[in-house]
């Protein structure tokens, strides 16, 4: 080990050079993983959050509804299914219905979510993006819109709209409700769109005293894309359970977008933590190979000497690992403070055209990292072992020196 | 073979091939080293001195014929039982001194021992011991690039005699040392020889040196042409 460190030392610039090969990449994909991994849990609670819970009960699908969700009529039955099902941290019934709201001679398509208000605030989040007026509450006519709707209708909190709902199974219904509050919606569509009234609301409008289009239900103990299998666990409880004409969708049924661009994104993110890899582990055997080339004479000696060819190749594996330890651990802490400072400053804050792009696909526009200890741990582990595999070919050529060959070596 | 041998060579060739050219190096050598003998192989460049030593040494391999060292057939070993032979009987020096740069003449000194598996505390005490009957403790701690050639000559051979081996082999042991140096060398080898009961077998071409020897083999082209039996002074 001490001869090893020495050797290391001796040659400070190629040891350097071996050593930035496996802290830059480590250092690279934690950063890279921090950054994706904020960004898609980002994605995922805002999809979940805002708009479709973990995962809905609906009406089997009806052909002929367009963009409606069907109705159930007997919405007390899907509820009372969940009973004694694990896992349920939170269930309400909600009713969807596509709508026009209109103010003076403008008028928008919507769709209205009529929402238990006392109920849908631990599954949806747009209570709490209420920027002006107040959200619901039960018993209160009113909606709340989003401040894209608002421009677009030219309103404010006060001012009366007129909807007219427009479901295919219950027909049209007409109401008028002041606008209790404007929030900021995540994603820009999600304000052009969704309005939010009480559930009783919803229902006069679709002219269906009992009906609901989904029980929307949120799972306990996800905090993230990464443990979201907890869902398909619930779903596939739910799915045995419920009467006849119902089903049970998932999150990644419901907002099939994001779960989209999240798979694409997994693989995408090991091909570039590929990348990252090959070539550190190409730069490592390349100046290995050198170190061997130069103490050609040394290792024919030691081999000379008695050292068998395992004891050769573990000189050079040891040195290969000490540097990729070091490199690893150096990359990972580097890698693990950058993501703590820019975080301490509370993240990087994107402008102009990039942030009206990340509101428009529902991604925070202040750029999070976040990586996790198995991720960091996972970066460091790969790289350090790769570098050891690499190093493998420069130690097996020294092992098959020939020791008098070698000792004639001129450097 | 005879009963007190410690190497016998039978009808050793080695012939070198490069590119269709076939060189020998050793034509037929028949050669018998017995324990505590204090040999040298003289010679002329190119006559096979350095060779013969290889081959002795499990370095390199005949092109034909047969090395016995103490009753073990050396061409019938693998090339880790050849490293394992070399490490537990044969001793080397070096005519370039050949030390690890990066290790202090008492870590040089004790690096076979360390190959075998010694203990740290036992070989230690053993590189020091020896490092003092060469009278070169002092530079235990210094890296071989602080002390002179011939003390770092003196530290091959306290690296090749500090496990006791059966044979120390030294190729040119005093080419690179002035003359003072290098009689002070080979009158130190010879102590060991002499103490320790150690047997040597050494190339050399510089003829101040072969006054000093108990037996002289003299190679000329690869063959063994003169081998005498001598009173050393």
């Amino acid at each position: 080990m001490k001869a090893a460190i020495r050797h290391l030392m001796r040659s400070r610039g190629r040891t350097i050079l071996t050593l930035l090969a496996v802290l830059i990449p480590v250092y690279s994909i934690v950063f890279m993983f921090g950054f994706s991994s904020a960004n898609l849990s980002d994605m995922f609670e805002t999809a979940t959050r805002v708009d479709t819970g973990h995962f809905q009960i609906r009406h089997e699908t009806v052909r002929g509804l367009g963009s409606a969700i069907p109705l159930m009529r007997d919405p007390e039955a899907a509820l009372a299914a969940l009973g004694g099902v694990e896992g349920i941290e939170w269930k309400t019934v909600r009713l969807d219905l596509p709508a026009l709201a209109s103010v003076g001679d403008r008028s928008r398509t919507v769709y209205v979510q009529g929402v238990i208000p006392e109920e849908i605030g631990a599954i949806s989040a747009i209570g709490d993006l209420v920027v002006e007026g107040t959200y619901l509450a039960s018993g209160q006519d009113g909606v709340v819109i989003g401040a894209e709707l608002a421009d677009l209708l030219n309103v404010a909190v006060g001012d009366e709209l007129v909807l007219l709902g427009a479901h295919p199974e219950a027909g049209l219904g007409v109401l008028k409700a002041p606008v209790l509050g404007i929030y900021d919606a995540p994603i820009a569509e999600l304000g052009r769109t969704v309005v939010h009234t009480t559930l009783e609301m919803a229902r006069r409008l679709a002219r269906a005293p009992n009906a609901a289009t989904a029980i929307v239900g949120r799972v306990a103990g996800v905090t993230g894309p990464w443990n979201a299998n907890r869902i398909d666990t619930v779903v596939a409880a739910v799915a045995g359970r419920l009467p006849e004409g119902l089903e049970v969708l998932g999150w990644q049924e419901l907002a099939p977008q994001v779960a989209g661009f999240m798979r694409l994104m997994e693989p995408m993110l090991w091909v570039f933590a590929g990348v990252f890899f090959a070539l550190g582990a190409l730069v490592v055997l390349n100046t290995l190979y050198l170190s061997v080339m130069e103490r050609t004479r040394e290792l024919g000696l030691v081999i000379s000497l008695g050292a068998t060819r395992w004891r050769v190749m573990r000189m050079v594996l040891l040195e290969a690992a000490l540097i990729a330890v070091a490199g690893a651990v150096y990359g990972a802490l580097g890698g693990v403070a950058v993501i703590g400072i820019i975080e301490a400053f509370g993240g990087i804050p994107l402008w102009g055209s990039v942030l009206d792009f990340m509101k428009a696909v529902g991604m925070d526009p202040v750029l999070h990292l976040r990586a996790s200890a198995s991720q960091v741990l996972l970066a460091a582990a790969a790289m350090a072992g790769i570098a050891v595999l690499a190093a493998w070919l420069p130690a097996y050529r020294a092992a098959k020196l020939e020791p008098v060959e070698a000792m004639r070596h001129v450097e | 073979m005879s009963s007190s041998a410690l190497i016998r060579t039978t009808a050793l060739w080695k012939t070198y091939v490069t590119e269709a050219v076939e060189t020998p190096a050793l034509r037929g050598v028949d050669l018998e080293l017995h324990e505590r003998e204090f040999t040298a192989v003289a010679g002329p460049s190119g006559s096979g001195k350095s060779t013969l030593l290889h081959l002795l040494g499990g370095l390199d391999r005949p092109t034909s014929g047969e090395i016995y060292l103490e009753g073990t057939v050396m061409s019938g070993l693998s090339k880790d039982e050849l490293a394992r032979l070399r490490l537990t009987q044969i001793g080397f020096v070096f005519q370039a001194y050949n030390l690890i740069p990066v290790l202090t003449v008492l870590e040089n000194a004790a690096f076979v021992l360390e190959l075998q598996g010694v203990a740290k505390s036992e070989r230690i005490a053993r590189a020091r011991r020896i490092l003092g009957e060469l009278g070169i403790a002092a530079y235990a701690d210094q890296f071989p690039s602080r002390i002179s050639g011939g003390e770092q000559q003196r530290v091959a051979v306290a690296r090749a005699v500090v496990s006791e081996p059966s044979i120390v082999l030294a190729d040119e042991p005093t080419a690179n040392l002035d003359t003072a140096t290098s009689l002070e060398l080979i009158d130190l080898m010879r102590r060991l020889n002499e103490r320790k009961g150690a047997t040597f077998l050494f190339a050399t071409h510089d003829g101040r040196l072969l006054d000093r020897v108990s037996r002289l083999v003299t190679l000329v082209d690869g063959r063994v042409a003169s081998d005498e039996v001598r009173d050393p002074e």
